[in-house]
This record gives structure tokens, sequence and C-alpha cells, in this order.
């Protein structure tokens, strides 16, 4: 009898603990002009050269200045901190020469020592920083700074897209890291509650003015609510609390899009992409007639031929996905490849490809050359609705053509061991996130010796020509200090994957976003973050 | 005031409702009509289409009968194998019973969802889904028989010290002759574990289907039904798409009244 008191007490104060996190983000009172809007879950950290996370990264972006900044719309690199830049022919030898009166948001002078020193501080072994291992071998390269405002980085051998990397290193105050709370970017953390929110003021000092000289950044303040339940988050936004949501699941755009029409956006195809591949690593513990299917051309390509992408596209994803034929992605306009000629839908060839490659019917069961009727299963992990459905659909596309497949799903540990370490599994189907979108990026993926190389990992040397094909490829784009060179290795490498199918691509899922009607001065774009990419330009109707 | 047999004629009738529909002409549980995701109630689909545009009248039915079969089955071969081990260890050398209620409270210790997960991600992966349902509710069975077997050795124990037993031995019969006769007398023991296991391995099956570790698509199971609540963005598309769990929850309370009053 006495227990049930407490076992009330334990319930109360649960339900009190959940209530309370629940709340909390909301019962903040939102500040004049201040924009709001949502992170799945606490940042890591609020040094700027620890970040390894997406949140952390994201209050990284938001605050940090930098010498160039990646634009998400153009993609391309413009000056920031630096008046401008520039690279010597060998590329191994970087110049910046900064802008004049730069300040930090404390009032005290930004010089090319504070330059140096940050960017040796990423790449110091010590740190663990991510972004040094940009620079191919961080330990030897060197800064210097001969004057006030000039900055030399030499590196020991050139690194394709540099640029780009110096997006990533925050600018901090020379031998007083400020986790964030001292910064030379349009924003400065202000206070966090763990759990609750991260609250960033605007920094007076910041460089940056609008076209008609005003200073930036416009708002007067982000407040960043730490929420990972979608459909509160999208309550919320539809009350008011907050104005954007930068990643919007497809079934809840399409009950978003019911009751405010004008709020959601899709943007058309991201850069990931959602992929299968049969298992062709020659020590696969897998039946021999099994491995010779997989490694067979006319087979993938078949298999592709079978798949309808447009079905995965409308019904896994609502609509809210594109076919995909290529790794790169119609969105990433710079390396895509509009001539591709990739196998389309067409089952009736399949047959006919299959037909040839040495297949038969017996009955409606498709049989190999040696009588194994064609039989195999397509691994994806647990919990991933949209994968699942593609999945099935995958299924029966195949059993079209007479194949036999089994879908199963994993929990992602599971899955992992059997890609990765026991290689024991026929084909699966999995998603890759790119959030860059040089293809230089993807080498770990291309590369045959490669771990990465998912179809037949860290091959000693390439099993096949074609793949032999690719890694001069890849490392011709890598080597070439021509960007029409570049294209051509990339575009090469794009028609290989291609013919050879050795990932079956299925779709790009599109992104998918919601902005507020009072939400000002937004350039939605593909690439993260995608609607705060210009944050300082961003402002609240009637605040400016 | 009595339930069971109410509920009884209940679940046969939801039984033979379900085979009826199962089994009509053109009736597929694994269809995929792709332009009818999440359809309406119409005459060829009474209860509208899953996002793939599967029948779900078909689906749910299929379930049921998958369920209830498969379960009754792991039931039959839990309480089969706890009626062994209980026996043995009662009636055999105290060594031998020591032993088996060890191994039975070391099953019991173990944390049963995770131990599932191993078991289930184990599989051979070319498990048809036929198989992988067998499997799934043979490892069910294969878990769920020690707290059967240990209620089990408790009862033999005390028909081991009963009078006729007694004066069984005093007669000089032999060991094999006296478990023979222990048999039917673990009987009213044995049909409430086996009824109780039915309704506890359906939610079992659930669970594991619930967390995409089930029975293998296109096999319509409980589990793989609930999934399409995870997602609350779905529960707006139509009510239908509440009948799986709610005829759950019937069927188990049916069950459970069954069992409760059996």
């Amino acid at each position: 009898m006495r227990r049930t008191p407490h076992l009330l007490i334990c319930a109360a104060v649960l339900l009190t603990a959940t209530i309370t996190k629940t709340i909390a983000a909301q019962a903040t009172t939102r500040l004049p002009g201040e924009l709001v809007w949502t992170i799945g879950y606490d940042p890591k950290t609020f040094d700027p050269a620890k970040v390894d996370d997406q949140e952390s990264e994201l209050v990284r972006y938001l605050t940090a200045g930098v010498l160039l900044r990646f634009n998400r719309a153009t993609q391309s690199v413009e000056p920031r901190l630096a008046e401008h830049w520039n690279v010597t022919p060998d590329g191994k030898t970087i110049v910046f020469k900064l802008r004049e009166g730069l300040q930090f948001s404390d009032g005290s002078g930004l010089t090319s020592r504070d330059v140096a020193w940050s960017i040796r501080r990423v790449l110091l072994p010590a740190m663990g920083a991510p972004v040094a291992e940009e620079f191919l071998s961080p330990t030897v390269v060197t800064v210097e700074a001969p004057d006030a405002r000039t900055v030399v980085v030499h590196l020991p051998q050139r690194v394709i897209g540099i640029g780009k990397v110096f997006d990533e290193i925050a600018i901090e105050p020379a031998d007083r890291p400020s986790e964030g709370r001292v910064t030379a970017g349009p924003f400065v953390v202000a206070d966090y509650r763990r759990s609750q929110y991260v609250r960033l003021r605007p920094n007076t000092h910041y460089a940056g003015r609008d076209s008609a000289g005003k200073q930036l950044p416009h708002a007067s303040g982000i407040r960043l609510d730490i929420l990972e339940n979608p459909e509160q988050q999208i309550r919320l936004f539809q009350r008011g609390e907050y104005d954007l949501i930068d990643s919007i699941p497809p079934d809840y755009f399409e009950l978003l899009k019911q009751t405010s029409g004008s709020a959601v956006r899709d943007l058309g195809p991201s850069l990931n992409t959602e992929q299968m591949w049969f298992n062709q690593a020659s020590g696969a513990p897998i039946p021999a007639w099994e491995k010779s299917w997989f490694q067979n051309r006319a087979f993938r390509v078949a298999v592709s031929q079978a798949i309808h992408r447009a079905d995965l596209a409308r019904i896994a994803y609502q609509g809210h996905a594109t076919p995909a034929y290529s790794f790169i992605s119609p969105a990433n306009g710079t390396w895509y490849n509009h001539q591709i000629s990739a196998p389309h839908t067409d089952v009736a060839a399949a047959k006919i490809s299959l037909a040839s490659a040495g297949f038969h019917w017996n009955g409606s069961v498709l049989q190999d050359s040696s009588g194994h009727p064609v039989k195999f299963s397509i691994l994806t992990n647990a919990g991933n609705a949209a994968r699942l459905k593609m999945a099935t659909l995958i299924q029966q596309d195949l059993g079209a053509l007479g194949m036999q497949v089994n879908v199963v799903t994993l929990d992602f540990p599971a899955l992992i061991e059997r890609l990765m370490h026991t290689e024991d599994y026929e084909a699966c189907l999995l998603g890759l996130e790119n959030v860059d979108p040089d293809p230089n990026a993807m080498m770990n993926i291309w590369l045959s010796s490669s771990s990465n190389h998912q179809w037949n990992p860290s091959e000693k040397t390439p099993a096949t020509e074609w793949e032999a094909e690719i890694d001069r490829e890849m490392n011709r784009q890598a080597s070439s200090v021509k960007d029409v060179e570049r294209k051509q290795a990339v575009d090469r490498v794009q028609q290989i994957v291609a013919d050879e199918q050795p990932f079956i691509y299925l779709v790009y899922p599109n992104v998918l976003v919601a902005v507020s009607s009072r939400l000002q001065g937004v350039q939605p774009a593909v690439l993260e973050p995608s609607l705060v990419w210009n944050v300082e330009s961003l402002y609240l109707q009637g605040t400016r | 005031m009595k339930f069971n047999i109410p509920a009884a004629c209940l679940l046969i009738g939801l039984v033979i409702a379900a085979s009826v529909i199962v089994a009509r002409p053109g009736a597929s549980y694994s269809y995929q009509d792709r332009e009818s995701s999440f359809a309406q109630t119409s005459k060829q689909h009474p209860a509208g289409t899953d996002a793939l545009g599967r029948d779900r009248l078909v689906r749910v039915a299929a379930s049921l009968l998958l369920g209830l079969t498969g379960a009754l089955l792991a039931s039959a071969a839990t309480t089969a194998a706890a009626a062994g081990v209980g026996t043995l260890a009662a009636f055999g050398p105290a060594s031998i019973g020591w032993s088996a209620m060890l191994v039975c409270d070391v099953f019991l210790a173990l944390p049963w969802l995770f131990l599932l997960m191993m078991v289930r991600s184990a599989f051979p992966l070319t498990t048809s889904p036929e198989g992988s349902a067998a499997i799934t509710f043979l490892v069910l069975a294969g878990l769920g028989w020690p707290a059967c077997a240990r209620a089990v050795y408790r009862g033999a124990l005390r028909l081991k010290g009963a009078e006729w037993m007694l004066q069984a031995r005093a007669q000089g019969l032999r060991r094999s002759q006296i478990i023979r006769s222990v048999i039917p007398n673990l009987i009213p023991l044995l049909l409430p574990q086996f009824i109780i296991c039915v309704p506890a391995f359906i939610i079992a099956e659930a669970n594991l289907g619930a967390l995409g570790l089930g029975i293998g698509e296109p096999l319509p199971s409980w589990g793989g039904m609930l999934l399409e609540l995870g997602n609350s963005a779905t529960l707006l598309q139509t009510r239908w798409i509440y009948l799986p769990v709610v005829l759950l929850i019937v069927f188990l309370l049916l069950l459970e009244t069954v069992a409760v009053e059996a």
C-alpha cells in the first residue's frame, strides 16, 4: 500500500520533467525583431575549431567571421574579411589581403596576427579539428603574417577547392578563444540553456553593409530552440512561434501545405542520393553464381531498367523526390553532366538484356545459365519508412523480370557490420548525404582502393578496366589545375557509372522548407544552410 | 458473469471472416495498385489502401490469420518444451532439476528484446518472407518457454509429493510409468499456460515488427501494419489507417478474456 504514493510521485516527476522540457522552448519570450527557428539537438561545442556536428556547424556559420564565404546560391567563393585573395599557379601559396578597419565584436582590432593564429590553431593535431583534414597534410602547412593586413598560407601540395576550406575557419582573437562569444561574424553567442535554446545577439562591429549602405545584420537577434520533434516544430510554426523550418519530411510537408500552403516550398532535388548496389566483393561469403550475376554489367543494367523511379519518388516521397541517374544531382549545376546517357525504365529492354547475358525463364522464374533461380535480398536500415517503401516497390518491379527479392531491414549496427566487416549481403539500399558540391569530396567512394568503395571495398588493384578508368579520371580531376579538365574528368566518371551501374541511383530527395510570410530577405538555396545562408540580410517584416 | 463463451464465439467469427476475406477471388495482400496510394473506401477496397496501394482489408485479415496461426504454433511448442523441461526437472535427479531451473533463470534474466533483435539480425538474408515469419515465431517460442517451465516444475513437484504418487512408488511403478501418469495431471496447468502465451506472442511479434525487425515484406503482419501509425502525418490521410490497431486490441482483449476465464 505504501508503494502507491511513491509511484504516483515518480510518475508526476517524470510527467513534469517531460512537459517542462517540451514547453521550455515555447515559454521563452521572443525579443522584438528576433528570428526564431529550431535545431534538433544541443550543439556539441561552441568552439568553432572543434565543430563536427550539424548543429554546432550551424552556430559557427551564424557567428563566425571568415576570410572567404562559399555563396550557397551562386556556388562560388566570395571574399568576406579578406578584401581579395589569390593563389599562385602551382596552387601551393595563398595570399589574403584583409579589409581595412576590421574589428571583433568586443571592439578590438582584427589583424593578420589573429588570422594566422586562428588558422594555425585549427591545424594543430591536438585540436583534432575536422577542417584540418581538408589541407591533406595539415602538419606541414605554414602560415605567415608579413604585415597587419596580409596573410600568406603555404601548402605542401595543391588542394582542390581550397577557397571553400576557409569558409569553415572562424577568425578569433589571437590567444583568446571565446567559444563564439567574441566573433567577427554577424552574430555572437549571447546565451545558452541546455536542452532549451541558444540565443545569438548581433555583432555591432560587423563589417558587412547592405547595398543601401545600412549596417548588417538586419535582425535584432536569433533564438535557436532545441526541439527534436518535427510534428511539434510544425505546429509551433503554424502558430507563428517559428519563422522557418529548414528541412521538412515529405509526409509533414503535405500536411503543412494543407494549412499553410504559401509558407512551404519544394526547392527541388538536393545534393543527396538514394541508391542500391550489389555486392561485387570477390571475398564476400555469398555463392559464386550470385557473384557472377552481380559482376555482370547486363544484369545490373537490367535491374536498373526494371525500376520505376518515378513511382519511387511519387509513392515513397509523396512526389517530393526526383528520379536519379547519376551520383551528381542536377542541383549541382557546375558538375552535373547534362549529356549523360543512362538506362531508363524499360522492362522489355531489360528482358532482352538478361536473355543476351545467358539468363532464361522457367515459367515466370528467371534462371541463370546454370539453372539457378535469380533470388537475392535487398538490405536496408530499419526505421526509415521511405527506404522500406522503395525496397518493397523495387521488390515488385524486379518480380516483373522473374527475380525473387527479399526485403530485409536491420538495425544500423547490424547493417554496418554486414556492409563493412563480414561483407555478408547481396544487395543494399541506402542513401548518401553530400554537403560539398565538389566531386573531389567523393574521392573516398570512387577510388577502388578506398574502404568506402561500397560495391567492392579496398581493392588492391582495380578489379575491372572501368574501375581503373574511374581511378584515373578521379585522380585527374584531383590534380588538374584547369577547371575545364576537371569537369571533363568528372563528366567521364558520371558516364562510366551510368554505363556500368555499380550504384543504381534511385532518387534525389527534394529540399523541403517552410518560411513564414513575416520573414524577409530569404533566398532559398539547395545547399545547407538553405534558408539562412544569407542570415545577415534576414529580418522580420516591420522591424528593420 | 462469464464472458468466455461470447468472446470465443467472436474470436471464431473474426477468424472465419478473415479467412473469407483472404480467400475471396482476386484478393491479394501484396499487389501494389500504385495509382491508389492511401485510397479511400471503395467497392474494390472496402477499407482503402496503404501507402503502396495494397488492399488494407486483405492485409489486416491476413495479418490476423498469420499472427494467430504463428502464435498458436509457437505457444504449442513453448508449452511442450516447458512440460518436458519442468517434468524432467521435477522427477529427474536433483542435479538435473537444479541445472534446468538455473537455465530458466538465466533465460528469464536476459533482455529479450535485444536478444530477439540479435537473433533476428543473424537470420540468413535469403530467408523468404514465409521463412522469416516461421523463424520469428520459432524464436519467440525458443525464448518463451522458461517462465512456463518454472510453473510446470512447481506443479510437477506438488504432484511428486502427492499421496497417489507415493502409493504408485510403493507399488513399484517404474519412473516412465509414473511420468505417463503425471502428464494428464499437468494439463490443467499447461492449458492456461498455452492460452496465455498466444496473446503474448502476438504482442511480441507486433513489437518486433513495429521496430522493422519482424516478418519480411510483402507478407502482412501486425507489427508491419502498426509501422504506418509511427508517422503522425499519415494519420490524417484516412481513418482506416487505425483499423489494424483497433482490430489488434479487440483481438487481444478477446484472447485475454478467453484465457483468463478458461
